[in-house]
């Protein structure tokens, strides 16, 4: 009898999900066959065990049957449901039924620093032949829970990417591949330490370069969260999973305009979740996965074992072939492999440990992996000549950085290394000799000893004092006053507008307070006077997935601002020192990243490496990803990430200055992930806005949450630069920190 | 007929209100809350009705003048001193916006040169002009501040000076406002810093400079007076050596030096050479307004300049009260002579019409504590009687006829006085004849009024002399 | 302690407080609200949003919006203003405040906690140093002692360092607001020895009861 009454229980279960999902479609038939449950069950000890039986394998049947059916009419916002539904297999099912053993690692349960973040160290064994192989693997992944509270729905904290950064490098150094899942509907937005962006951007920039196998499997990828464990080898996606870069419901809220508190039009959602291309093949399609996991209809529920047992065959191709792709000998084993698809049975067996030499085969295999991806998404509007010119320019480029730096400044690189080594020595000894006499004049001489200072009455050099009449922002041209918002605070007067915006750069003369000012005045004032070179400005943005209405937008942003793409890249020098800039500008499209600007900035990234000299991100602005160009968007993150990470392991110096309001994932990747980050003054950075945070975590947060000064006492920056002392700070700068191959050096 | 907006409060909106007066001009008053009982507000409104004053929220804030301004149709701006007067972003606001205003002052160009001290000493390095050794750029860190300072202490030393001692300057500073003394190298680090803090809250520029002190000194004025059409003549020179420790002037006379005093030059020279030097700086950066160059002369007769005054000086009248304009009685008004040169007029006189008769001495009557470090005191003025002469003249916001508390926002200045003698014996007695005059009476909750008429006369005795 | 009963006796029978609205300064002044109607303050926490607009004012091209500062109802409306140019510190209306129960203790207790007055009329300013510390660890936890320089008088552009000489104690209530000049004699700071909170505690606890009742 208990037999049975679980079985009506599953029963129900199977019912209410296939409601949850897709009920629509079946109307009354539905209640008929519950109805039909609810008797038998109502009657379970009456009727004769037989019969019971019967009826109930009928219904099974039917309920088959309509699994499949619904099946065949999934749209994408029902997968989006399935991805969500609290039946849905989770990580914990995974790490029970795939994997041999597992310990959790970094908290259990509800005593755990961030419980929607499961990391676990666990065997996965195969069986070749009549011997069982097993495998050390690490889990790391987001743990949805069946309705529980404490989950917080698989979106991690910070602090719950720090642990899985953590036992990242855990894995790594015991060279163990890592098997990360991913089922978050996105990270949790908040900016407390390590802070949401950042903690995202460290795991992307660690990730680059990890000396391990990596194997993402996505169920529910939200955009920036699902990044900060999804940076792998191989990116595999559930069949009836989503990965997007952001809910149908946030895209919906920014694209109908729905103030806060408003219902969502639900056909706007539908459409949305259509329009961003969120499914599993969809994505495949893009290029952003690699393959797909077939899950039985309507999806993996927690008790699929047939399910997880072929998950646990495809983890384990998977992992081979990341392996054998960079192993010396595996010319067999890698065609059984790749053909073998779909094979229950793995008769190979493939050693998971990496050395030296495959490791860096692995590295380099996925930098390139990630520059590739995303190719092809935007309009290169070069002619055919052109485009061969620079191509015969850049090698030229190549020739003569390597001729440099590699042929003729090497040589003179180890001498002068010599003799400085050697001078040091020295210096030992004739200190030694000489201190008696030294102190004894030390001694002799008064208090305060005379500096040589030379007071000169000479007239200041005027190039640093006063740039101001170079250019005047045309929001000077208007005259009125301007209140500053923090007057009640330190009693500022009102501002003439033409004082503020020209002479006084845009900052309240009493408080200090910056007025957002247009990128042109930095491309003005922050660079020597005609020393700017655009380069790609013909690399232009499009419209990747036919976004509805989107062409038309991207024509009026081209229209206002006369480019391509919301990024621009050139060659500039500061007091002398050449570099390589690229500037985020928010009049085009809000500064969001898109597969265009992605590429540009990667060539940045890689010119600045040949030219060996520093890189400078300038962040005008920026609100994010392009939804409108959906996961493309998203995958900009680890792609920017790695050609970063790429160009300061070549030796290379990357700031970066965020102004105005800087959001989102490009702080979550490639503009967090950078060792020296500044801002200027009364500009906020962060992850989300006050909106979408109060939405997620039903708090409100203050309005200077995001603030610049915030922002540096959680360790988000390292400084905040005064817009008049930019150009100041920045040859500070870049003469002070870091990169051992610059061309100064 | 031109109306002027006075944009400032107490004697100087008096006495510019006068000058209006006599030169047949309409004007607008305005005030704020703190000087509703002012004499200022009383004598607008008898003269030009309640529909002329208006209540402002500050003197500081420029914003306020304007919107009065464009409401009445001013057509030009009387700054006064302090406050706006030499804020060059005001005049060329008033300038260059759509409804231009005449800025009664100097072009907003030569207000922007000589804002800044530093500025100020570079201009006058590149004319040969000699200024007080010190820093000479924007200092930006506390061991550049360091070591400046202690060059300068050497060089004292080396003199033999027993007590050197340094200044710290605001660039920006005025009046008397962002000066701090430091003895030693030790206290530097802590006057530094305080002084950038305060300076930032006052004038909003962090730039500080450093100045060698000199123990004894004089310290002595040239008045200009140049129109818009290049003419340029000086009215003499003033001694304004006696002043309270926060360096605001308290005695000024003129001429500078008496000729029955024995110095170690010859004064006649050094004030030649004074005038000479500001005539040529005046001419360089082609002022056009009323102003004075300020110089520091040592007991040797060594001569450096302090700094320029782009502005009407409170004690311009101690300098017009002697002067003759061709057979004009003896007395110019200099607030008349800078709202005629502003609104375009000539001058109409040359150098040789100008000659000077006798001597004048100006007291300034502050509620202050001299014996106590020159703090002012606050309270309530119970009884204010001035005596009347015809060799005395007397500015003053204070009202006599009723009780009157002093605003905590300004510095607590009763009353301008300005005395005449024909010579510096017969000024320096009518003073003291004057001061003993005075009837003053004042209380607040802990005391009754004090007031610095004691160190008024004290002073007296020691004028023009060098100690 | 024994008449406080007395003292929210005085506070129920006229709970009220009247908000005179003046004008920051001149300009023309737009009345946004009428005799009689109710208006808040901004609802939330920072005090930012959702106040009601009393009036608008425009000068020199710069359009203030200027919000209820408190809840209440409007009384004795200057409808002849509206439209008008008009001069800085104008009487535009009142706002009748019924006090909440948070003020009236505050009221009350500004009689039990030492009191530190304005010795001039000026403006003050916490010194840096105790401005850092109060940002960092809340105002009630910072311990002031007899010695310490706590205040910066801004009087006659001269700046006075305001030595504290009572008892060592943490800062209760601040009721001055920067850059607003305070008259002789209003307070400043409520003090209260550390070994006396628990007794304010008490008492605002009996006042609260006692409210309601």
């Amino acid at each position: 009898m208990l037999e049975l009454e679980k079985k009506i229980e599953h029963l129900r279960k199977d019912l209410d999900y296939i409601t949850d999902i897709k009920g629509e479609i079946f109307g009354e038939r539905l209640t008929e066959i519950r109805n039909w449950l609810s008797e038998i069950a109502k009657k379970i000890y009456e009727l004769p065990r037989e019969r019971a039986e019967t009826a109930l394998n009928d219904i099974e049947a039917q309920i088959e049957f309509f699994e499949q059916e619904a099946e065949k009419y999934l749209e994408p916002l029902d997968y989006v449901r399935i991805a969500r539904h609290p039946y849905r297999m989770t990580l914990k099912d995974i790490l029970e039924n795939v994997y041999d053993d597992y310990t959790e690692l970094g908290g259990e349960e509800k005593c755990n620093i961030d419980p929607a973040m499961v990391v676990a160290r666990a065997t996965i064994s195969r069986r070749v032949g009549s011997r069982v192989y097993t495998h050390q693997v690490m889990v790391i992944g987001h743990e949805k829970g069946h309705g529980e509270e404490f989950r917080n729905g698989g979106s991690a904290k910070p602090w719950g990417n720090e642990k899985a950064l953590r036992f990242m490098r855990v894995a790594e150094t015991e060279g163990i591949p890592i098997h990360t899942y991913i089922f978050t509907p996105g990270a949790y937005p908040i900016e407390d330490p390590p802070g949401a962006a950042q903690q995202i951007a460290r795991n992307l920039y660690a990730m680059a370069r990890l000396k391990v196998p990596i194997i993402a499997v996505i169920s529910e990828g939200g955009s920036g969260g699902a990044e900060a464990i999804g940076l792998a080898d191989l990116r595999l996606m559930f069949s009836h999973g989503y990965y997007s870069v952001i809910s149908p419901e946030g895209a919906a809220a920014i694209e109908g305009k729905i103030k806060e508190g408003q219902d969502l039009p639900p056909e706007l959602v539908k459409s949305c979740a259509e329009q961003l291309k969120i499914t599993a093949s969809e994505n495949l399609k893009l290029g952003t996965i690699d393959r797909i996991i077939q899950e039985p209809p309507l999806g993996a529920k927690g008790d699929d074992f047939e399910f997880f047992n072929q998950l646990k065959h495809e983890m384990i191709k998977a992992t081979d072939e990341v392996v054998l792709k960079v192993r010396g000998l595996s010319v067999l084993r890698g065609y059984y492999v790749k053909k073998k698809t779909g094979e229950k049975n793995n008769a190979v067996y493939v050693r998971w440990e990496l050395d030296e030499k495959e490791i860096s085969k692995l590295l380099k295999q996925r930098a390139e992996k990630y520059e590739n991806m995303g190719r092809g998404f935007f309009a290169d509007r070069r002619s055919f000549l052109k485009k061969r010119v620079d191509e015969v320019c850049y090698g030229w480029l190549k020739i003569k950085s390597l001729l440099y730096f590699g042929i003729f400044k090497r040589p003179y690189r180890w001498v002068k290394r010599f003799v400085d080594d050697l001078r040091g020595e020295f210096l030992i000894i004739t200190d030694r000799v000489l201190r008696p006499f030294t102190n004894l004049k030390g001694a002799i001489e008064k208090k305060f000893k005379r500096p040589t200072v030379q007071l000169a009455y000479e007239v200041p050099p005027k190039e640093d004092t006063y740039l101001g009449e170079i250019y005047v922002s045309p929001l000077a041209n208007e005259d009125r006053t301007i209140s500053c918002p923090n007057a009640l605070r330190y009693g500022c007067y009102d501002i003439w507008v033409p004082d503020l915006y020209g002479e006084l750069n845009g900052v309240c003369p009493n408080c200090g307070h910056h007025f957002p000012l247009e990128y042109q005045w930095y491309m003005n004032h922050l660079f020597d006077k005609h020393s700017i070179k655009e380069f790609n400005t013909e690399i232009a943005s499009i419209n990747p997935l036919g976004y509805q209405g989107f062409d038309e937008k991207l024509k009026e942003a081209v229209r206002k601002t006369k480019r391509h793409s919301a990024l621009i890249t050139f060659d500039a020098r500061v007091r002398g020192i050449s570099l390589v800039v690229v500037m985020l500008y928010s009049d085009f499209r809000n500064g969001t990243v898109g597969a265009a600007e992605g590429e540009k900035f990667i060539l940045a990234c890689k010119r600045a490496k040949v030219l060996r000299r520093p890189l400078l991100a300038y962040v005008h602005g920026t609100a994010g990803i392009r939804i409108h160009e959906g996961t493309i968007g998203v995958v900009q993150m680890p792609k920017c990430t790695v050609a970063v990470r790429e160009y300061i392991e070549a030796g290379g110096l990357y700031i970066v200055v965020y102004d105005n309001n800087s959001y989102a994932g490009p702080v979550a990747s490639f503009l967090g992930c950078a060792p020296y980050q500044f801002a200027i003054r009364s500009s906020r950075v962060g992850f989300a806005g006050p909106r979408v945070i109060r939405e997620t975590t039903g708090e409100d947060v203050p309005p200077d949450y995001h603030s610049a000064e915030n922002a540096l006492k959680r360790g988000h920056i390292q400084g905040i630069w005064d817009r008049r002392d930019f150009r100041k700070n920045l040859y500070m700068a870049l003469i002070t920190m870091g990169g051992k191959n610059l061309y100064y050096r | 007929m031109p109306k002027i907006l006075i944009a400032n409060r107490g004697e100087i909106a008096i006495r510019i209100m006068q000058a209006c007066k006599e030169l047949g001009l309409d004007y607008i008053a305005v005030y704020t809350k703190e000087d509703e009982a002012s004499l200022h507000v009383r004598r607008a409104i008898e003269e030009r009705g309640k529909e002329s004053v208006f209540r402002i929220s500050s003197y500081l804030d420029p914003n306020e003048f304007l919107e009065v301004a464009d409401y009445t149709k001013c057509d030009a701006i009387h700054p006064g001193y302090g406050f706006l007067t030499e804020n060059y972003r005001f005049a060329r606001r008033l300038a260059i916006r759509k409804r231009p205003l005449i800025f009664i002052g100097p072009r907003w160009e030569v207000l922007r040169e000589f804002g800044s001290k530093i500025n100020t000493k570079c201009i006058a390095k590149r004319l040969g002009i000699p200024v007080v050794p010190g820093s000479d750029k924007p200092i930006y860190n506390e061991i550049e501040a360091e070591n400046i300072a202690l060059e300068l202490f050497h060089r004292q030393w080396e003199e033999g000076i027993k007590r050197p001692a340094i200044l710290v300057k605001a660039s920006m500073g005025s009046g008397g406002m962002g000066i701090e003394e430091v003895t030693h190298p030790i206290e530097l680090r802590r006057v530094y810093r305080r002084l950038r803090q305060y300076v930032k809250r006052q004038f909003g520029d962090e730039d500080v400079l450093l100045e060698r002190k000199f123990p004894v000194f004089n310290h002595i004025e040239v008045q200009l007076v140049c129109s818009q059409h290049g003419e340029a003549v000086h009215f003499g020179t003033r001694n304004c050596t006696i002043q309270s420790v926060f360096r605001q002037k308290r005695i000024e006379v003129a001429p500078a030096f008496n000729h029955n005093y024995k110095y170690q030059f010859d004064p006649e020279e050094v004030t030649k050479r004074a005038i000479q030097y500001s005539l040529k700086m005046a001419d360089y950066v082609g002022y056009d307004s009323v102003g004075t160059w300020e110089w520091i002369v040592t007991p040797e007769g060594q001569l450096y300049l302090l700094e320029v005054n782009p502005r009407i000086q409170v004690e311009s009248g101690v300098s017009g009260s002697i002067t003759k304009i061709r057979h004009l009685p003896v007395g110019v008004d200099l607030v008349k002579e800078q709202i005629r040169i502003a609104l375009g007029e000539k001058l109409g006189y040359k150098q040789k019409h100008i000659s000077f008769h006798g001597a004048s001495i100006e007291f300034r009557l502050v509620a202050e504590d001299t014996k106590c470090g020159f703090k002012p005191w606050g309270g309530t003025i119970t009884k204010f009687q001035l005596p009347k002469y015809d060799w005395l003249k007397v500015y003053t916001h204070v009202p006599s006829d009723r009780p009157y508390s002093i605003p905590s926002d300004y510095d607590p200045n009763l009353a301008l006085a300005i005395v005449w003698g024909r010579d510096i014996e017969e000024a320096k007695e009518r003073g003291e004849k004057f001061l003993n005059e005075i009837k003053i009476e004042g209380k607040n909750q802990e005391a009754s009024i004090v007031t610095n008429i004691e160190f008024l006369k004290e002073k007296l005795k020691k004028i023009q002399m060098f100690e | 302690m024994e008449n406080i009963g007395e003292i929210i006796k005085k506070y129920k029978a006229n709970p009220f407080e009247v908000y005179p609205v003046l004008t920051p300064h001149t300009g023309y002044v737009h009345l946004m609200v009428k005799l009689g109607q109710t208006v808040k303050r901004p609802i939330d926490p920072w005090q930012q949003k959702g106040g009601t607009l009393l009036y608008t004012i425009l000068r020199q091209g710069n359009l203030k919006r200027i919000y209820a500062p408190i809840d209440g109802e409007i009384m004795d409306i200057k409808r002849e203003l509206d439209e008008q140019f008009v001069e800085a510190n104008t009487y535009l209306m009142s706002i009748r405040h019924p006090l909440t129960e948070d003020e009236i203790i505050d009221k009350i207790l500004s009689d039990f906690l030492d009191i530190f007055r304005a010795p001039e009329a000026a403006k003050y300013y916490f010194v840096p140093e105790l401005a850092k510390k109060i940002e960092e660890r809340g105002l009630q936890k910072v311990i002031i002692q007899p010695g310490e320089e706590i205040l910066i008088m801004s009087r006659m552009k001269r700046d006075i360092h305001l030595v504290y000489e009572g008892k060592p104690g943490i800062i209760h209530t601040v009721y001055f607001r920067p850059n607003v000049t305070i008259p002789e004699g209003e307070p400043l700071l409520g003090i209260c020895p550390p070994e006396r909170v628990s007794f304010i505690n008490d008492l605002v606890q009996r006042i609260r009861l006692e409210w309601k009742v």
